[in-house]
């Protein structure tokens, strides 16, 4: 058993490895990741992690949920450390699969790998307890300079690949649930939900843009147990709800950031062009893919944030077609139901974190994409796809206050009339890219009786 | 004293009741009366039957919750009307009841204890903030004495009372009046000893909710010693891990964990120490989970008042003090003493941060007095890395407290000779071998040498990276004596300090540095780095001098690519300083082959190494740096022609020959400087002026973080050259976000933009205001102004080296990607660029300029994105001058408005 595999086992069940491992790990990290291209290129199938926030136990059962590092391959998009009581044990471990599998996990940054927000949240704090310096600290914040800052997959298949999964009692079909068995057809399958012990809880199909059909899938359709949420409101359905649906061409590329999209950006190669080996500055392009949002606005926005910015669909569509991208997912922000798609399906938030903080009270998911070659052989079957034409399906409910532009009031307004004309684009017109199917694991906090009480460690000695 | 109100004199009909064991004890009926006499106010109740029996007499207290309400109890005989009921605490912490007869008369005697009491809280000054919430409370709660039997019950009641603000205070006046904590700690005990875990877990429920109900004196309470173990006892079973139980009590009693380095004879300041670690084991461990922010903050402000106590009594306890530095004393051979009393300094240095800038001062002084430089020295050399790094931290912390004290004590050394604390650390940090304290002494380093770093501020925006905190008060001019310190830094240390740099002279091979060695050079590069940014001018003749550039060249021919990085960083630096002497330098070594070199090693990988060459190749192109365009493709060009996989390096030679021949390009001047970037900078910049006020009205923690490069343009140039430092300040703001404005529509949204050259453009100036009345600029004014730039640029020189100071904002940059043949683009961008003086003009009328800008960009066609945001920038700018305070905390921590909860990071 190499060095490796032992702090591997010791930091799987929790415990800590000597400051001097850290620091070993740290260098091998960094020789790895300074290869790593600011996007880091990554082939489907691919599972991928939002927010971990130091959350240990959490991870432990996004690994059971959704597989083993080197089984699975999965890409994490950031944020491991603060707010929980484990960030060490989680960041290490991550990177000392890194290290193990280079080519089976990948990790980019998130705006909490930085000196300035871990001194505030926790990480620095927590290495000072555990390690009695900030040695370790300093170790891990060179490691965050050199993470990559997103991540493209390529290769994800647009129609999902058949599990041996069941359904869940709750389960909810969008089309018409008597029809459905777990074997169904899944040509036409757009997104599926899985809960934690591989049920299925919901499947929506994929639909064509005819304004007819551009509702929603079932609302409430996860409501239930079994480790489904209970939370009102379908996973994702805020956000497919108003979906165009994902149809037309070929599958194209997904992006992966931490936050969002930049002004500054506006094509993938342009992030090529920075030097991200610095702390994440509080402006500029960096800064926005790890700090910015999308949100339901034209155009962007000033961040509440204060750094980043608010981003809309005009701004996605237009970036996503100008890429050749089907999708982008991100994470960075709490979504009570693990994950929501927003405009038209062309960008996904994953939240790894349940019970963010120990309670919010919210569930967690991961996005898995399947390889493309996997449905080479899969006939399309047209009669499921016509029925799924023919039934009609409830309108989406407009959210009150959040109607096209229903932010505006940040002082956006203003410059409206003025700037009519302008480059936004004209939306619908671009064809974008069929996204990926998207098969969502939904899983609970770790059953709390596994890993005893969470707690910060304790100060050793005192003197004051 | 008559009263204004017409008093109550008129007899109400009133039954008084007294709260006696739970129930309502009716005292009896009478007439009651309210009297004013020497400012203090009464209430008689005169018995009914018997007319000189006194019933009730009681002063209205300005505190005591006086409530109205219906009736409370259904003792009361008769179902009450709304409001006939007054309800109080006597001073005796009896609960009392007036049933009025009449809800007149019960209005009429609340308006006299609202009189009265106004009265009394007008008398005593300012609300002294407890009497604030006495309006809705008050239903007197009653627990019974704990037993295991009733635990249940209480748990109950408990739960109940919980769920009510109003039920909350009760019960909290309840437990503190009635002592509950002490009764109900034996019980746990007593349920371990029946092995009742249902009561265990009823008990921990109860201390919970005790703890939670957020009550200073509970919480004080709980952390003291006779109960403090039966309490987190309780905590032991909690029955959300039934089957866990922790081991609070074992951890607690450990009594090994204080370090009584010297004895403190103060008792009750030992037992604040012992409190103070029992309230932090309450907050990190017993209740991490489940502390809400309000017990959360109160948890913290405990410890704080604690820590401020402790420290105070100590710093002014002389012979504490005398003893305590004696353990330095050559006499004492006890080395975990000594190391104990540096790991106790360390704490307390620790503490002190948080402490108000004065008494932290006198600590300090009083330190200092003791000897605190001596240990500093004894911890830096000490053997255990663990106290260098202590020693590290207290030296820092003394630096970030007050760096002119640490410059006047060094100047004290140079001056009688003796070492200064300078030179040990560089000797140190040259020998260390723990790579983390070597990191630690090469920030110490920067620290020292941050002619920024002698403001108080500075140590609020914590430990964070110390380049941050330098770059921050870069605009501040440098005092004096710091700029003597500066020099004799570099008189006497810096060569020692590069020592190792200069030695890599001749050196044959780069491909066997030790890991020491690596770790060594890359901190000496940052450090350089460091100081090539801080220190002008006397680091760039420094460098000049010893020709440190070919020596950090050598590097980049190494194996370990983060050193190779670091190397290539310290030439970005260098560039974006703009200085020629130091290019010229560079260019004379031909050092570009070296870069180069790194290019052709990394191609066409997509790795950091080679993003970050990409970098530095852009910016010079992007910034017009004719100097070293000139060279590189002059000296490089087959090599350049090679390089195709980006088209960083072509479209280098053709800017080449754009600056060359422009004429051959078919190019107006204005391709050449890319007019339409600058204008999208002004603007930017000025957006992120109105930004930096809402990230909390702060140039600072603006600073903090914005974009190095844009900082230093605007530092240099201010410092240089500009006498005003608000406007050098304002530039800076201005143009430090200059690569943040979103929506720019041509190209401008594209590209990774940095900051710009300084650009002389009098003219621009002058024809700037004169077409853009409101709205959109005439065509016959565009075309006016297009032709009298090119006239004015033909006779220029793309980069004049020293600009003039007052064109500070007029920040020019080059858009690759902008689309050349996009007629609305271009004239979209001119617009903007007419109006970009608007940010020239300092903060103050961005506004009005912004504005104008907008519609300029929209007007031509191509800017809708623009003027949007712009107009977002203006709405937001008046906010955030008002919210500035709050909107600071939601920038540094994203958790402004969230809170714990977090809406999600």
């Amino acid at each position: 058993m190499s060095d490796l595999d032992k702090a591997i086992a010791l930091l799987r069940a929790c415990r800590l490895i000597p400051e001097n491992q850290v620091r070993e790990l740290c260098y091998k990290a960094r020789e790895l990741l300074i290869e790593e291209g600011n996007v880091v290129g990554v082939d489907a199938p691919v599972t991928i992690c939002g927010d971990i926030h130091g959350q240990f136990h959490d991870l432990m059962e996004l690994f059971r949920v959704g597989g083993d590092v080197p089984d699975t391959n999965y890409l994490f998009m950031g944020d491991f450390v603060d707010r929980g009581f484990y960030s060490l044990e989680s960041f290490l471990l991550l990177l000392c699969l890194k290290v193990r599998y280079p080519d089976r996990i990948t990790l980019i940054r998130g705006n909490h790998e930085s000196r300035q927000i871990t001194t505030v949240y926790g990480f620095y704090d927590e290495c000072l307890r555990k390690y009695g310096s900030a040695n370790v600290w300093r170790y891990c914040c060179e490691v965050f300079d050199y993470l990559a800052l997103g991540a493209l997959v390529s290769g994800a298949a647009t129609n999902l690949e058949p599990t041996s999964a069941t359904l869940a009692d709750t389960f909810v079909d969008t089309d018409d649930s008597q029809s459905s068995t777990p074997a169904t057809d899944y040509a036409d399958i757009d997104i599926e939900v899985l809960n934690a012990n591989n049920e299925i809880l919901s499947r929506y199909r994929r639909r064509d843009r005819d304004p007819l059909m551009s509702s929603s899938p079932v609302r409430g359709g996860m409501s239930g147990s079994n480790g489904a949420p209970r939370a009102a409101g379908a996973a994702g359905t805020g956000a497919t709800a108003d979906s165009g649906g994902s149809a037309s061409n070929d599958g194209g590329a997904v992006l992966c950031v931490h936050g969002g999209l930049s002004p500054l950006i506006d094509t993938i190669d342009k992030i090529r062009l920075l030097d991200r080996k610095q702390e994440v500055p509080h402006e500029g392009a960096m800064c926005d893919l790890l700090w910015s949002d999308p949100d339901e606005i034209d155009g962007w926005g000033l961040s509440p944030r204060g750094a980043g910015f608010l981003f809309g669909a005009d701004i996605v569509k237009c970036f996503n077609h100008r890429n050749d991208l089907s999708l982008i997912a991100r994470a960075h922000q709490l979504v009570m139901e693990g994950f929501k798609e927003m405009f038209d399906a062309t960008i996904v938030t994953v939240w790894s974190a349940p019970n963010y903080c120990y309670r919010c009270g919210n569930v967690a998911a991961i996005l898995e994409l399947a390889e493309d070659g996997s449905n080479a052989g899969f006939a399309r079957s047209n009669g499921d796809a016509g029925r799924s034409r023919g039934l009609p399906m409830p309108m989406p409910m407009p959210m009150p206050g959040i109607g096209p532009g229903g932010l505006q009031g940040q002082g956006q307004g203003q410059g409206q009339g003025q700037g009519g004309g302008g480059l936004i684009p004209r939306q619908m017109d671009i064809g974008h890219r069929m996204a990926p199917g998207r098969r969502y694991r939904v899983f609970e906090a770790a059953p709390q009786d596994s890993r005893g009480m969470p707690a910060k460690k304790p100060v050793a000695d005192y003197f004051l | 004293m008559a009263l204004a109100v017409p008093p109550a004199n008129d007899r109400k009909r009133v039954k008084v009741y007294e709260l006696k064991n739970g129930d309502w004890f009716d005292r009896g009926t009478g007439f009651c009366t309210g009297s004013l006499v020497n400012d203090e106010g009464r209430i008689y109740v005169q018995s009914e039957d018997e007319p000189n029996r006194t019933l009730l007499e009681t002063k209205v207290s300005k505190d005591d919750g006086y409530q109205k309400q219906q009736g409370m109890s259904p003792r009361f005989t008769k179902r009450l009307q709304p409001d006939t009921l007054i309800v109080w605490t006597e001073a005796s912490v009896t609960d009392m009841a007036l049933s009025f007869q009449e809800a007149e008369g019960c209005a009429a005697i609340w308006d006299f204890v609202s009189e009265v009491q106004s009265r009394q809280q007008a008398l005593s000054g300012p609300d002294d903030g407890l009497s604030d919430d006495v309006i809705d409370n008050l239903h007197p709660i009653m627990l019974p004495p704990p037993d295991l039997s009733n635990l249940a019950e209480v748990e109950n009641m408990m739960r109940a009372a919980n769920s009510t603000p109003a039920g909350r205070e009760a019960l909290s006046k309840f437990v503190v009046g009635a002592d509950y904590i002490t009764k109900l700690v034996p019980l746990v005990e007593m349920a371990e000893n029946s092995e009742s875990l249902a009561d265990l877990h009823r008990l921990c429920n109860i201390m919970k909710t005790l703890i939670l109900l957020n009550d200073t004196a509970i919480i004080e309470y709980v952390v003291t010693d006779d109960v403090v173990l039966g309490v987190v006892g309780a905590l032991e079973y909690d029955p959300d891990f039934p089957t866990h139980k922790a081991n609070h009590r074992q951890y607690l009693k450990d009594e090994s964990r204080f370090k009584e380095v010297v004895k403190i004879e103060d008792e009750g300041i030992r037992k604040k120490i012992h409190f103070t670690y029992r309230l932090q084991y309450l907050k990190d461990v017993v209740l991490a989970r489940i502390l809400d922010d309000p017990t959360f903050s109160v948890l913290n402000s405990l410890i704080f008042f604690h820590q401020v106590d402790i420290v105070q009594h100590l710093q002014s306890n002389v012979i504490f003090l005398k003893e305590l530095f004696s353990i330095f004393s050559p006499q004492v051979t006890d080395q975990q003493r000594k190391k104990d009393a540096v790991l106790f300094i360390q704490q307390c240095c620790a503490i002190a941060k948080s402490l108000q800038a004065n008494s932290r001062a006198q600590l300090y002084q009083n330190f200092i007095t003791g000897g605190l430089f001596g240990v500093i020295t004894f911890a830096l050399r000490h053997q255990d890395a663990a106290v260098r790094v202590a020693g590290t931290d207290i030296l820092v912390a003394l630096i970030d407290h007050d760096a002119l004290m640490m410059r006047s004590q060094i100047f004290k050394a140079l001056n009688e000779k003796t070492k200064p604390l300078t030179d040990t650390l560089i000797e140190l940090l040259l020998v260390e071998v723990d790579l983390g304290v070597k990191a630690q002494m090469a920030d110490a380093i920067k620290v020292l040498l941050d002619p920024g770093a002698n403001t108080a501020s500075m140590e609020t925006l914590g430990r964070a990276n110390n380049e941050y905190l330098a770059r921050i008060q870069r605009a501040t001019p440098m005092v004096p004596q710091t700029d003597t310190f500066i020099q004799k830094f570099y008189e006497e240390s810096a060569r020692k300090l590069f020592q190792p740099l200069k030695d890599l002279e001749g050196r044959e091979r780069m491909d066997n540095l030790t890991v020491q060695e690596v770790s060594l050079y890359s901190h000496l590069v940052e450090v350089l780095s460091f100081f090539l940014r801080q220190h002008t001018p006397r680091s760039r003749l420094f460098v000049l001098s010893e020709d440190y550039a070919s020596r950090v060249a050598q590097l980049m021919s190494c194996p370990e690519k983060h050193l190779k990085l670091s190397a290539l960083k310290y030439f970005r630096v260098v560039f974006s300083l703009h200085e020629e002497h130091l290019n010229r330098q560079i260019m004379q070594n031909k050092l570009f082959t070296n870069i180069l070199n790194i290019v052709y090693e990394t191609m066409p990988r997509d790795n950091l190494l080679n993003s970050a060459c990409l970098e530095l190749f852009e910016y010079i192109k992007r910034e017009s740096v004719r100097q070293l365009i000139d060279h590189i493709v002059e000296n490089h060009r087959d090599r350049l022609k090679t390089i195709t996989y980006v088209d960083t390096f072509q479209s280098l030679i053709l800017r080449y020959e754009q600056l060359h021949h422009p004429e051959e390009y078919g190019l107006t001047t204005q391709d050449i400087e890319g007019p339409a970037a600058a204008a999208a900078a002004a603007a930017a910049a000025a957006a992120a002026a109105n930004r930096g006020v809402i990230n909390g009205g702060g140039q600072r923690w603006q600073a903090g973080l914005k974009d190095i490069d844009a900082e230093e343009e605007a530092y240099f140039n201010g410092s240089d050259d500009e006498p005003d430092e608000e406007a050098a300040a304002a530039a800076a703001a201005s143009v430090a976000a200059a690569g943040q404005q979103p929506g720019m529509p041509n190209g401008a949204a594209g590209a990774p933009l940095r900051p710009l050259v300084n650009y002389p453009d009098d003219e621009d100036d002058a024809m700037d205001m004169l077409p853009e009345i409101d709205g959109v600029p005439s065509a016959a004014a565009q075309q006016q102004q297009q032709q009298r730039q090119r006239q004015h640029r033909r006779g220029e020189t793309p980069v004049p080296q020293t600009p003039p100071p007052e064109r500070l904002s007029e920040k020019r940059r080059r858009e690759e990607d902008e689309d050349e043949d996009d007629e609305l683009g271009r004239l979209s961008g001119q617009a903007k660029r007419r109006s970009s003086t608007g940010s020239a003009g300092g903060v103050g009328g961005n506004g009005v300029r912004l504005r104008r800008k907008g519609t300029g960009g929209g007007g031509s066609g191509g800017g809708g994105a623009g003027p949007k945001k712009i107009a977002i920038s203006l709405a937001v700018k008046s906010q955030g001058v008002a919210g500035a305070g709050t909107e600071m905390e939601g920038g540094a921590g994203e958790d402004g408005g969230g809170g714990r909860e977090g809406d999600g990071d």
